[in-house]
């Protein structure tokens, strides 16, 4: 209740927004700007270019606000999408980085500070998201992690586990595979545990 | 590529949402997402999303510098904004009337106020061309602007540089030149020097006598070639913004 931004105000700021209140899209930059920097900067690596890309992100959130109305997600998904999309459209990786081998899920399961759209939902959609997650065998599980967090596409995926292009993208595409069949089976069974297939 | 099949679909779209879809096959798909006839592949696309989009919540924030608040703010019009004009009520001079009306800030602050979506375009292109990516974090910036539409930017890259560059090039007009302004909270202006309409200037300001503070406007006029004559502006005034600061990372004594 006494959250700060949900969803529902995000949802609330971004309509404004759509509606080119100026005040309402500083708060919603406010609130989410930390987050979205995060997950550009994961994967583009370069300040300067993930600054880029939240300028050019929220540009497009302005004015495209109105229409997020009918993109029927939540507002930070919806925002992190464009961000995401941004990045991996931007990102030039003229050289892999090895440096960060551990660097992947695991080592960034805890964060306990609260994300701007902290609310029952999102943090349902989250434990869903990362208990199937859990549920994922070693390799799937590490090269789905490394695609989603540094965007590396199948070939620097196996570069830097070391593994051949083929049984990279077999652990991504069963991976993504079990992992649908894990959240369908949540959104029908809530709380079941037998999520694991 | 038909994708008629769920399954073909949704491993797809998995693969677009997740970010190992890259390149070429990238657009061809983002192309098909944009037909109307491909309704089902936008939904498999938002279940995905909503799914694997929640992971970013295990990354801790970043703060990103206030300069790319400051930047979208100019990119999304070019109407004032809090940040750019200077709203301190100290920064207003306070000069005599006889001064005249260059040197009446509410002049300059009255000035090409309004709101266009053009510079919106002008800026995004400036910001994500290469020329103009600063290669440190700037000590202030300022955006000029005519009314509502954003001319030339200022950064001020370390102490005692300043760099200036159009939005885009300055009609040529012989028998002029561009020369640039820094109104001091008290005093007159002060000439920064003469622009280059075309492209970047950079200026020295070692030896000036005025800080650049936050809110201090500076302004572009058109003067007769190599400047005005008086050494106070004579021009017609084409642009003209406010400085804003960008937050110290150490000790900034921005010296102009």
């Amino acid at each position: 209740m006494s959250t700060p931004p949900a969803p529902d105000q995000l949802a609330n700021l971004l309509a404004r927004t759509g509606m080119g209140d100026r005040r309402a899209f500083a708060e919603l930059y406010e609130a989410t700007k930390s987050k979205l920097f995060a997950v550009s900067l994961r994967i583009v690596h370069e300040r300067q270019v993930a600054e880029e890309v939240l300028q050019d992100s929220f540009v497009k959130i302005w004015h495209h606000a109105a229409d997020y109305a009918a993109a029927k997600s939540a507002p930070m998904t919806w925002m992190t999408a464009i961000v995401r999309n941004r990045s991996l459209d931007i990102v030039r990786r003229p050289n892999l980085e090895i440096a960060d081998d551990e660097d992947y899920f695991a080592s960034n399961m805890p964060d306990e500070s609260p994300a701007p759209a902290d609310a029952l939902a999102a943090k349902r959609d989250e434990a869903q998201i990362t208990r199937c997650m859990k549920g994922l065998v070693g390799e799937q599980h590490k090269a789905i992690a490394m695609a989603f967090f540094q965007g590396l596409s199948h070939s620097e995926v196996a570069d830097k586990l070391g593994k051949p292009l083929g049984t990279v993208k077999t652990h991504i595409r069963r991976g993504l595979l079990k992992l649908k069949d894990c959240l369908d089976g949540q959104v029908n069974h809530v709380g079941d545990d037998g999520a694991r297939t | 590529m038909k994708l008629v099949q769920p399954e073909l679909q949704s491993r797809l779209a998995a693969e677009y949402v997740l970010g190992t879809m890259r390149g070429g096959a990238r657009r061809r798909f983002e192309d098909y997402l944009r037909m109307p006839q491909h309704q089902s592949l936008r939904e498999h696309v938002a279940d995905w999303e909503a799914h694997l989009t929640p992971l970013a919540n295990h990354l801790s924030g970043v703060t990103p510098p206030e300069r790319v608040w400051l930047r979208i703010q100019a990119a999304i019009s070019g109407s004032t904004t809090p940040a750019l004009t200077g709203t301190s009520k100290h920064n207003a001079l306070k000069m005599p009337a006889n001064k005249g009306l260059w040197q009446s800030f509410a002049f300059w602050r009255s000035l090409g106020l309004g709101a266009s979506g053009l510079s919106a375009a002008l800026l995004i292109t400036l910001f994500a061309s290469n020329a103009f990516r600063p290669a440190q974090e700037p000590m202030m910036m300022a955006v000029l602007e005519d009314q509502g539409v954003a001319r030339l930017v200022i950064e001020q890259p370390k102490s005692g540089l300043l760099m200036v560059k159009m939005v885009k090039p300055w009609m040529p007009s012989p028998g002029n030149s561009l020369q640039l302004w820094v109104i001091p909270a008290a005093g007159a202006p002060r000439s920064l020097g003469i622009v280059n309409g075309t492209g970047e200037t950079k200026f020295a300001t070692g030896d000036m006598d005025v800080k650049l503070a936050d809110g201090l406007v500076i302004a572009l006029s058109k003067e007769p070639v190599g400047g005005s004559p008086t050494g106070q502006p004579t021009g017609m005034i084409l642009c003209k913004g406010a400085i804003a600061k960008m937050p110290p990372k150490q000790k900034p004594r921005p010296q102009i």
